[in-house]
């Protein structure tokens, strides 16, 4: 049979060019290891400081002393309100921080040898506050999931109410998690895609300690309170100024190291990025334009009212999910998922045209969250049928993903790295499929208001965000630390059947519960009246409020035991085989998909 | 030429990214823009009032404790909705609403026409714990609503800020914001008559959380709550009348 | 506020469809052009390359 021929040539050539980039990969790797063998601990020693230049050190230092300085201002200005006890956690963030700077102010100079390589050490930090703020996330998750099911899991604390606990879970996983993935890979991506190093060394940390407080402020905003309500915008005027200035020092790393690039051409991937890099900050600078009651108080009142307010809030809540959690993990795919299976994506030129069609379509798109309400209905009907014609892109994104991996689908049954990005290709194809069908207006009719959004905003964050990348992070975590593999590859598959079953349960759960309150809602009886009061309704939740709480737990417990793995590959796992292992010579990739198999 | 502008689209980083940036921008202008004129094609309505500061405290209350995660505020024009919930919300309705809060998920039921429904009484005893009144109900007690006293005193800035992004408040109720909040909830008080006079004999005056000695974040919460759908007939008005869009069935 | 709410609906409704058709069309044939097949194709390939090293 041709095919089966056509796949052993394919499978032998794979084997020649791997063994040649071996090859050049060991003796790569023969020079370095040595040198870097203190480079390869993981954070808690000076080591990271020493490779900033003592100018940069400076610099490090005066920024963290002008942000205490801040701190304290706020906590002065604040006084008896709750902007002063956030100015203390900005004064304690920045103070914590210039002493560990302090630790190793004077460590010596960095070997200038180090230009000649990348610099990841953001992206290993980041890497380890990705996956804190995800067992954090999916923590209160859980939590909140469990109140719907019991209501007095609230210990009668203020703090721990379901309406104040919901964006510190939302915030948590998509800010927290999603976030610093992005900013991790970004950094990790850029540079090899441009093949040149950041353009410097004290940015990148600014920009990761700096989102990272920008995180804190939110989520332990929520807790005491304040909150703008505007769902994934709720932080408050300080803190969005802040994220602000973050997003600008952001921005100018891209340009700053695209500018250095030595490959002519800027890898689709960084396109992606880059959207969600611009566009985001021109929904979160227009969205949160508001007008704070003094500057001595966290509180303030939106620039916008009613129907431009819910308009604008939807913009942007639209397309936060579409450069935040679509564009960005669309530039994670198109680099981790060709480099993890060792194939080029299958069409460059779709990926080009699926992008336009992405950052062009999506931002009409909004208005499919407003349908029937006081929205004049010509913008419901363009939000409609731009929704409708998202599909094209987002199907070409997805299916381009899949038929990428045509041919290698023996590498995926193997290894559950390479799995969790198909999978997460799966989901995204999933959930942009049911959010075209839910933004038709006769559709939304039943689905909006009830639990069906939710399930389908987790097939999109579970099953899309959420795998692709753990699959990206198994497949840099053993790259950048020079392991031969994750500690425990069993552990990886362990966490992919635990996340796969998770979604599955909770994404089930929710279909159907939406499903049947928004059928309840709208039940009449045989003499015209309405069926069911709202209350029949919040009782026949109650099977998929607890079933969704355990998917839930299941998830989470995926995570955690990625955190371990992740750990312990860093603190344990075995170093890439120098001289005398003869093993040394396969690249971590090749390595990783065969040794997850066994 | 197209060779020319293909490559430098390419190597130019700025020029990517100023085509992300207008090829994004395009979608968000087109339909936002035209809602800035959007009142000229709202019909007025001379009876619309604003929230008194006490309600306004009570309605950032609603927003601190997070209560837009579970309910709307925001009937849509559907048969169901409107025989459920009453008539179906006016764009007027929520004009003064800096920020809106129509919600995206009904947990609990919608709100926009709750004023008047239940009483003070049921309100606090609902609020206190929910499930003493409805046994099956998943919301989270709120006791600490009325062990808080009421914060007044930066009431003046919060009308005066809702006046800066166009509430009409005039200098009069932001002077008078502290006291004619602790009057609202005070009736026996000298602090209770300024309160119908700037705000409108409609303007409901009374003890809303049952303790007259203390004016606590109950009765504000509560005074919002009681008011929410009743700052204008303007939705009754159109649904009475004979060309008013027919709420659609499903 | 010299322009009208109408005036506005229509230049969005009418304006909002020519810029989707030229974005199309640009976009596919910017990815379509003959002659960037060579730079897609090295693109497409280059990220495979296992020199994991900054060039000179
Ligand atoms: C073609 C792509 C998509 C379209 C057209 C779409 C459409 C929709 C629609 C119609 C809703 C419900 C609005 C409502 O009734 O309240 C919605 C909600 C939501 N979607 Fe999507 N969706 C898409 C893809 C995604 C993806 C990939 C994700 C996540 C990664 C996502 C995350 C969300 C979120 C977070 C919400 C909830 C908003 C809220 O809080 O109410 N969507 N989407
Ligand atoms: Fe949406």
């Amino acid at each position: 049979m041709p095919q089966r021929a056509d796949a052993a040539a394919l499978s032998y050539r794979d084997c020649v060019s791997a063994k040649i980039k071996c090859l050049r990969y060991y003796r790569q790797q023969k020079k370095r290891v040595s040198r870097d063998r203190v480079s390869l601990l993981f954070m808690g020693d000076n080591d990271m400081i020493s490779q900033l230049t003592s100018t940069e050190r400076q610099y490090a230092l005066v920024i963290l002393v002008l942000m205490s300085l801040c701190g304290l201002v706020m906590a002065a200005g604040g006084r008896g309100d709750p902007l002063g006890v956030h100015g203390f956690v900005v004064l304690a963030f920045s103070v914590g921080l210039a002493f560990v700077l302090i630790s190793g102010f004077y460590a010596p100079q960095p070997d200038p040898e180090q230009q000649t390589q990348y610099y990841d050490d953001p992206t290993k930090v980041g890497i380890a506050l990705t996956m804190a703020w995800a067992v954090f996330g999916m923590f209160f998750g859980v939590w909140v999931a469990s109140l719907l099911a019991w209501p007095d899991l609230t210990f009668d604390q203020a703090w721990s109410s379901f309406g104040r606990m919901r964006p510190v879970h939302t915030t948590g996983v998509i800010f927290g998690f999603g976030g610093n993935a992005l900013i991790a890979t970004s950094f990790h991506v850029l540079q090899r895609t441009s093949r040149a190093r950041l353009s410097d060394q004290l940015s990148p940390w600014f920009v990761l300690f700096g989102f990272n407080l920008f995180c804190v402020l939110a989520v332990s905003g929520y807790f005491m309170g304040i909150t703008q309500s505007k769902e994934y915008a709720e932080p408050e005027w300080y803190a969005d100024i802040w994220l602000v200035i973050v997003w600008i020092v952001y921005f100018a790393i891209y340009l700053r190291t695209l500018a250095r690039r030595k490959e002519p051409h800027i890898y689709v991937a960084n396109w992606y990025y880059m959207a969600f890099i611009l566009v985001v900050a021109v929904l979160h600078i227009v969205n949160n334009l508001a007008v704070p009651i003094s500057f001595g108080s966290a509180k303030s009142y939106s620039l916008f009212s009613g129907v431009q307010d819910a308009m604008t809030q939807w913009w942007y809540g639209h397309n936060a999910v579409a450069f935040f959690l679509t564009a960005g993990f669309l530039g994670m795919m198109y680099y981790y998922l060709p480099k993890h299976a060792g194939r080029p994506i299958y069409s460059y030129r779709l990926s080009i045209i699926s992008f336009w069609g992405i950052t062009f379509f999506y931002m009409w798109a909004g208005s499919h969250h407003l349908h029937y309400t006081a929205l004049p209905q010509w913008v419901q009907t363009l939000g409609m049928s731009f929704s409708a014609m998202l599909l094209v892109p987002s199907w070409a994104s997805a299916g381009n993903a899949l038929a990428t991996l045509n041919g290698a689908w023996h590498k995926v049954r193997d290894d559950a790295t390479l799995r969790f990005m198909m999978v997460a290709a799966v989901f995204y194809g999933i959930a942009t499929f049911e959010g075209s069908f839910m933004a038709m207006r006769p559709v939304n009719a039943l689905s909006h208001y009830t639990d069906w959004t939710v399930g389908h905003v987790h097939a999109g964050t579970l099953g899309w965000n959420s795998m692709i990348v753990f699959g990206a992070f198994y497949a840099l975590v053993p790259w950048l630390w020079k392991r031969e593999s994750m500690y425990s590859p069993k552990l990886v598959e362990v966490h992919f059947w635990l996340a796969l079953a998770g979604a599955v349960v909770y994404v089930f759960a929710m279909w159907n519960s939406g499903i049947i309150q928004g059928l309840m809602w709208r039940t009449y009886t045989e003499n015209g009246v309405l069926a069911y009061s709202f209350l029949d309704s919040v009782e026949a939740m109650h099977p998929y409020y607890i079933a969704r709480a355990f998917g839930g737990l299941l998830f989470l417990t995926g995570t955690i035991i990625c955190s371990y793995n992740i750990w312990m590959t860093v603190r344990a796992g075995k170093a890439l085989a120098t001289d005398n292992d003869a093993e040394g010579d396969i690249p971590v990739f090749a390595r990783n998909a065969v040794q997850a198999g066994e | 030429m197209r060779e020319f502008f293909h490559r430098k689209l390419e190597r130019k980083t700025i020029s990517l990214v100023v085509a992300i940036v207008a090829v994004a921008s395009i979608g968000g202008f087109v339909e936002i823009a035209p809602l800035f004129t959007i009142h000229k094609t709202v019909e007025e309505v001379p009876d619309m009032r604003t929230y008194t500061p006490l309600e306004l405290a009570g309605r950032d209350i609603y927003i601190r404790e997070g209560c837009y995660a579970c309910h709307s505020q925001m009937i849509r024009t559907l048969r169901d909705e409107v025989e459920r919930y009453g008539p179906y919300s006016l764009a007027v309705e929520s004009k003064y609403d800096h920020p809106m809060l129509w919600g995206s998920k009904r947990t609990g039921p919608d709100l926009a026409r709750l004023g008047d429904k239940y009483s003070d009484a049921w309100h606090v005893a609902h609020l206190i714990n929910p499930r003493d009144v409805v046994p099956q109900s998943v919301m989270p007690k709120y006791g600490w609503l009325q062990r808080n006293e009421l914060d007044f005193s930066k009431l003046g800035l919060n009308l005066a800020a809702q006046r800066s992004v166009g509430v009409p408040y005039t200098q009069e109720m932001i002077d008078n914001a502290s006291k004619d909040a602790y009057g609202q909830a005070t009736p026996d008080t000298d602090a209770a008559s300024g309160v119908s006079e700037r705000y409108g004999e409609a303007t409901n005056v009374r003890v809303f959380d049952g303790d007259p000695a203390r004016v606590t974040e109950m009765d504000a919460l509560v005074a919002y709550l009681q008011i929410l759908g009743r700052l204008t007939d303007a939705a009754y008005k159109q649904s009475a009348s004979a060309d008013a869009p027919t709420p659609v069935g499903e | 506020m010299g322009i009208e709410h109408d005036t506005l609906v229509a230049i969005s409704k009418s304006w909002g469809l020519f810029y989707l058709i030229a974005l199309a069309i640009a976009a596919t044939a910017y990815a379509l052009w003959p002659s960037n097949a060579k730079r897609f194709e090295h693109a497409k390939n280059s990220i495979l390359d296992d020199d994991d090293k900054p060039l000179k």
